[in-house]
C-alpha cells in the first residue's frame, strides 16, 4: 500500500474505530435500558411477555430487538414481513390494538408460535413512536398464569401507550448508534488494501494509545452527563460549544497542543 | 363538568331523528368506502357485499390505485367491514386498501387513499387510521375541506396515543370517534365541547377476521365503523343529508340517549 494512501486510510479508519466505539459505549446502555423498561411495563400490564419490534429496512418489515419472557432468546431477529399480523398491522397503520383470541386462526402468529413452541393467544400491541414517526411496535402477550386469559383492557392500553413514549425515545437512541457503528463496519469491510492481521495489530495499538483511551473516557463522561438531567445535559452542551468557538479562534495556536 | 352538560337540548330536533324514523333501516342503497388493510370478501357475512376493492401500488414516487383481487393482509379492514354489516345489513363495500403494499410510509398511505375516496366522491369513508406526522397536517386539512365540499362524510378514529393524531383532532366538517365500554351501537355519546366528540363501542368487539374467523377486539379503531354503521342507515333515510346535517343528527340521538339514561336513572 502506498505510504499516501495508508496515511489517508489510517485517518479514515481511526475516524470510524472512534465512532463504533462511541456507539458501542451508547448501544449497551440502551439495551439494557430498553429490556428494564420492558420488564417494568410487563408487570405493570400484568403481561406474561413483551417485545420490542423495530422496523427493518424501508419496506415496512419489522424485526424483534428485544423481548422478555418464556421465549424471548428464540425471538431476537425473528422478522416479521411488512402489513403481516398484528404487529404489521400496528406498524403500518399506527393505530394500537388488542386482540383476544389470536390462537384460533392460522395466521402470521401460528408461524411464530410453530417456531418457538409458544401458543400465543391474547395480544395487546402500539406503535413505538419518535418525532410523528412509528419506529416499531411494542407487543404484550398473554398474562401470568394458566390460560384462558383475560383480554387486555383499554387502562393497560393507555399504559402501554405511555411506556411506549419511553421506549420509542430509547429505540431510536440506539438505532442512531447503531447505524453509526454500521457505518463504521461498512467501511472496514469495503476497505480490501489492509490485511486482518495488520488489522486488528493496529486496532490493538490504536485502543491501547493515551490519545484514543483519554476520548474513551471523555465520552463516557459525557454519557454520565448526559444521565443526570437535561439541566446537566444543557449546561454540558453550552460549555462544549465555547470550547469549540475558542478552538475555532484560536486555530493557529490551539490549546490542545498545549 | 363539559359544556355538552349545560348545553341546551332541542327535543324538537330529537323527535326528529325519533329512533323509528331510522333505526329500522339496513343501509340499503348506501355504500361505504373503507380506507384500510382491504376486505375479505369470501367470509361468510361480509359474501356479496364488497362491490369494489383498488389496492395502491407505488411508481416512481406516485401512489396509484388499480383494483385488487388481494383481500385483506391483516384482518383490520375486515374487522371494520363486519361492525358496519351487523348494523347496516344492506350497506355495500368499497375497500380501498392501503395498508400492507411494501414502500408506503405511514400517513403517506391513507392520505393517497382519502384523495381517492373523495376523488370518487364516495358519500362515507370510513377512516380507522390516523398519523401523528406533523408535515401530515396541513394536506389533510385541505383533504377535509375538500371531502366537505364533495359532500363526503369521513368517520375517522382518534388514537390512543399522548400525542394527537390526525385527522381525528380536526373538528370542522369530520367525525371523529373514541372507543367506549358500552356495547350498544345505538348507544354512542356526543361530547361537544371535547377534541374526539363521539364515543362508540371499542371494547371486547366481536368481528369478522381472516379466513372466515372472528376476533374480539378493542381499539378506538373499531369505534369508528359503529358509527359509519348509524350513518349508514340515516344516509338510507335522508339521503341527502350534508356532513354538517349528519353531525347534527348524531348529535340529537346522543343527547336523546342522553336524556333517556337521566330519566331512568331518577
Amino acid at each position: 500500500m502506498p505510504e499516501q494512501d495508508n496515511s489517508q486510510f489510517g485517518d479514515k479508519f481511526r475516524q470510524m474505530i472512534e465512532t463504533i466505539d462511541v456507539a458501542n459505549l451508547l448501544t449497551e446502555p440502551l439495551t439494557d435500558s430498553i429490556n428494564s423498561l420492558l420488564s417494568t411495563s410487563a408487570t405493570e400490564i400484568a403481561s406474561r411477555e413483551a417485545s420490542v419490534l423495530v422496523r427493518d429496512g424501508d419496506q415496512g418489515d419489522l424485526r424483534f430487538l428485544t423481548a422478555i419472557g418464556q421465549v424471548a432468546d428464540m425471538l431476537y431477529g425473528v422478522k416479521v414481513p411488512a402489513g403481516k399480523g398484528i404487529a404489521g398491522f400496528v406498524f403500518s397503520s399506527g393505530q394500537p390494538m388488542a386482540v383476544g383470541n389470536v390462537g384460533e386462526e392460522s395466521s402470521f402468529y401460528a408461524e411464530i408460535d410453530k417456531k418457538t413452541g409458544y401458543s400465543t393467544q391474547t395480544i395487546l400491541a402500539t406503535p413505538l413512536r419518535h418525532a410523528g414517526e412509528v419506529i416499531g411496535v411494542l407487543e404484550y402477550v398473554n398474562r401470568p398464569g394458566e390460560p384462558p386469559y383475560a383480554s387486555f383492557t383499554p387502562d393497560e392500553m393507555d399504559k402501554a401507550a405511555f411506556y411506549a413514549d419511553a421506549i420509542a425515545s430509547l429505540v431510536n437512541a440506539y438505532e442512531a448508534a447503531k447505524l453509526l457503528r454500521e457505518l463504521g463496519d461498512k467501511v472496514l469491510k469495503d476497505d480490501q488494501n489492509m490485511g486482518l492481521t495488520e488489522l486488528r495489530e493496529w486496532l490493538h495499538d490504536l485502543r491501547n494509545s493515551t490519545e484514543h483511551r483519554e476520548m474513551m473516557d471523555l465520552g463516557i463522561l459525557m454519557r454520565e452527563i448526559a444521565g443526570r438531567g437535561p439541566g446537566e445535559r444543557e449546561m454540558c452542551k453550552e460549555l462544549l460549544e465555547a470550547i469549540l468557538k475558542f478552538s475555532d479562534r484560536n486555530r493557529e495556536t490551539s490549546f490542545l497542543s498545549m | 363538568m363539559s359544556i355538552v352538560d349545560e348545553a341546551p337540548f332541542f327535543p324538537a330536533m330529537s323527535s326528529y331523528f325519533r329512533p323509528d324514523n331510522w333505526r329500522s333501516a339496513s343501509g340499503n342503497g348506501v355504500t361505504v368506502a373503507i380506507i384500510d388493510s382491504g376486505i375479505d370478501g369470501n367470509h361468510p357475512e361480509l359474501e356479496s357485499k364488497v362491490i369494489e376493492s383498488v389496492e395502491a401500488r407505488v411508481e416512481n414516487k406516485k401512489v396509484l390505485f388499480e383494483p385488487s383481487d388481494s383481500g385483506d393482509s391483516a384482518g383490520h379492514g375486515t374487522a371494520c367491514a363486519g361492525i358496519v354489516s351487523r348494523i347496516a345489513p344492506d350497506a355495500v363495500f368499497t375497500s380501498i386498501k392501503v395498508l400492507g403494499a411494501g414502500g408506503l410510509g405511514d400517513g403517506q398511505a391513507f392520505l393517497a387513499g382519502l384523495e381517492y375516496a373523495i376523488k370518487k366522491k364516495h358519500r362515507l369513508i370510513n377512516l380507522s387510521l390516523g398519523t401523528t406526522k406533523p408535515q401530515f397536517f396541513a394536506p389533510l386539512h385541505d383533504l377535509l375541506d375538500r371531502a366537505y365540499q364533495a359532500g363526503c362524510i369521513v368517520v375517522a378514529a382518534a388514537n390512543n396515543l399522548p400525542q394527537p393524531s390526525f385527522p381525528s383532532v380536526f373538528s370542522s366538517s369530520l367525525i371523529s370517534v373514541i372507543k367506549s365500554v358500552d356495547t350498544d351501537p345505538f348507544n354512542f355519546g356526543f361530547h361537544y365541547g371535547q377534541v374526539i366528540e363521539l364515543t362508540a363501542p371499542g371494547v371486547n368487539v366481536q368481528t369478522t377476521w381472516l379466513n372466515g374467523g372472528y376476533r374480539s377486539l378493542t381499539g378506538n379503531s373499531f369505534a369508528c365503523p359503529h358509527i359509519v354503521g348509524v350513518i349508514a342507515l340515516l344516509l338510507e333515510r335522508y339521503p341527502d343529508f350534508t356532513p354538517f346535517q349528519v353531525k347534527s343528527a348524531l348529535y340529537a340521538i346522543a343527547r336523546e340517549n342522553q336524556e333517556r339514561k337521566k330519566l331512568s336513572e331518577s
